[in-house]
């Protein structure tokens, strides 16, 4: 078997992998049919009232540096899309700080698969779907996207939740080196969420450069809003590049991390 | 009597622990600091234009500052709760000398002082450096008694979150919608002064009103009559929430006595 053969078999096999877990997550949150619905629900409720503050806000305000309450649609629209894929497909990203620091990685390390991976998708949030339905409705309403940019919306949407969960284990695997970060790596996660849904226009000189850089933010909305405004290969390939970037900066210092983890020593049985 | 003093002993060492596991604190602060920064800049380009109900970018920060101190002041409480629910610990609890319940209000209030007086310190430092002016310091001193009032009141609902596991056993989804109707009711980024008059009477008959835009609203003008009668207010939304606690607990006992912690 050629180099090149084996490479794709591993990759179809992780793929394979990923679809088992995230089927057996699915079926796991099913179970409890009631609290599942319930989250998906009250996630769409949520997500909407937070437009209606805008809108109580564009009622009074013509508009921010061109900046009008269909432009905050759209960029809700996407990162409520990013952040529901991240946390259906990879909620244990907000318990890998805990995982690290505890030692409680032990069992995945025996785990077939990539370490990181199984850690990540090991939990998925039911609430995630409820950002996924907001999000086609925001979609739907916002103005700017037409049933032939779907496929784009879904792109944007996919490399949106890379860049949630690559930052997310970023900051989760700072555990490794500065020990207890359950905290700040959870809330570091929300961060994301907060500078990625605000106008973009307000955002100006370094806290600009901030947001392209440290924090994705830029490319996890801003970036894909003017693109849905108006399509440029240009955008389109600096945001997909960004989360080939994150992505790869993420895995690397896990791995690195990684050398210095030290194991809890605890019996347990992953379920 | 010596009651009092035992849930004054649980809030002391709750306000000690809180102290000294600081991360929690520190992460607050950073995220108050993100929003007020984020907040300066909307502020900013907004004045650039027509502006916004003669309110200027400076009030709008301090308004933020305020309505941010008591909101980040508040922990994730009904989590605390919900733990001891599923873990059954709520079973052992109750046989201690002092109420479960109250216990756990005190242990949450000893949180709240300690959040209150960091975030506080920061929303000072950081308020005055983007503002680049300090509000009115009377209209200051009277958002400090309100704010712990205004924390209790959300303590309080945060306690029947934690209380509602017994029936629903899940706290999220009720936390997650509150919450929005306390920073849409509560005025808590822009004030309640810039909402159609329709929802300005929904929200009066909240008690988010009063704990979150009740205590802004120093910001924008120093009036001790609003701030008295914001006080009774909440004074009063506190009765009836802590009469509604007390109810759910007996109910949520006969629960432990049934189905068992």
């Amino acid at each position: 078997m050629s180099d090149l053969q084996a490479r794709l078999t591993g990759v179809r096999g992780t793929l394979r992998f990923l679809g088992a877990l995230v089927s057996t997550n699915l079926k796991a949150s099913l179970a409890l049919r009631g609290a599942f619905w319930a989250r998906v629900f009250f996630m769409f409720v949520n997500n909407f009232i937070f437009l209606v503050m805008w809108w109580v806000f564009f009622e009074r305000v013509d508009d921010v540096r061109g900046w009008k309450l269909a432009d905050t649609a759209a960029v809700y629209g996407v990162a409520a899309g990013s952040f529901g894929l991240a946390v259906i497909f990879g909620n244990g990203v907000q318990y890998l700080a805990r995982q690290i620091y505890e030692g409680d990685l032990d069992s995945v390390l025996s785990q077939p698969k990539s370490v990181l991976l199984s850690a990540i998708t090991s939990h998925s949030e039911p609430a995630g779907w409820g950002d996924l339905f907001s999000a086609a409705v925001l979609f739907a309403v916002c103005g700017y996207v037409t049933p032939g940019l779907i496929p784009l919306c879904l792109v944007l949407c996919a490399s949106g939740a890379i860049l949630f969960l690559s930052t997310g284990v970023l900051i989760s695997s700072t555990a490794f080196w500065l020990g207890n970060m359950q905290s700040i790596s959870r809330q570091g996660f929300h961060f994301l969420v907060i500078f990625s849904v605000y106008p973009s226009t307000i955002f100006r000189g370094w806290l600009k450069v901030f947001l392209y850089s440290a924090i994705p933010a830029g490319f996890v909305t801003f970036l894909p809003v003017s693109l849905l405004r108006e399509f440029s290969w240009l955008k389109f390939a600096a945001i997909l590049g960004a989360a080939v970037v994150y992505a790869g900066i993420a895995v690397l210092v896990f791995t690195l991390g990684l050398r210095r983890y030290e194991s809890g020593s605890r019996f347990g049985v992953r379920a | 009597m010596r009651d009092a003093a035992k849930y004054i002993a649980v809030l002391r060492l709750s306000a000690r622990e809180t102290f000294r596991a600081r991360g929690e604190v520190f992460a607050r602060s950073v995220f108050m600091v993100i929003l007020l920064v984020v907040f300066s800049r909307l502020w900013a380009a907004v004045g650039e234009g027509a502006g916004l109900a003669g309110i200027g970018p400076a009030q709008f920060l301090w308004y933020l500052a305020l309505t941010e101190w008591v909101t980040l002041g508040i922990p994730l409480f009904y989590l605390s709760i919900e733990e001891d629910v599923r873990r059954g610990d709520v079973a052992y609890r109750l046989a201690r000398p002092v109420s479960y319940v109250w216990s756990k209000l005190a242990e949450g209030l000893g949180q709240v002082l300690v959040r209150l007086v960091v975030l506080g310190i920061v929303a000072l430092a950081v308020g005055r450096y983007l503002a680049g002016s300090w509000p009115d310091p009377r209209a200051l001193l009277c958002a400090l008694p309100l704010g712990v009032l205004a924390c209790v009141v959300l303590l309080l609902i945060q306690v029947l979150i934690g209380l509602s596991v017994f029936w629903l056993h899940d706290g999220a989804p009720a936390f997650w919608m509150i919450q929005k109707f306390q920073f849409v009711f509560g005025g808590l980024f822009w004030p309640l002064d810039i909402y159609p008059g329709w929802m300005q009477s929904i929200a009066a008959w909240t008690p988010f009103s009063a704990a979150v835009y009740g205590v802004g609203r120093n910001a924008l003008r120093y009036e001790p009559e609003v701030a008295l009668r914001t006080a009774m207010i909440l004074v009063l939304w506190i009765g009836i929430l802590g009469a509604l606690v007390a109810w759910a607990y007996r109910r949520s006992l006969r629960v432990v006595e049934v189905g068992g912690g």
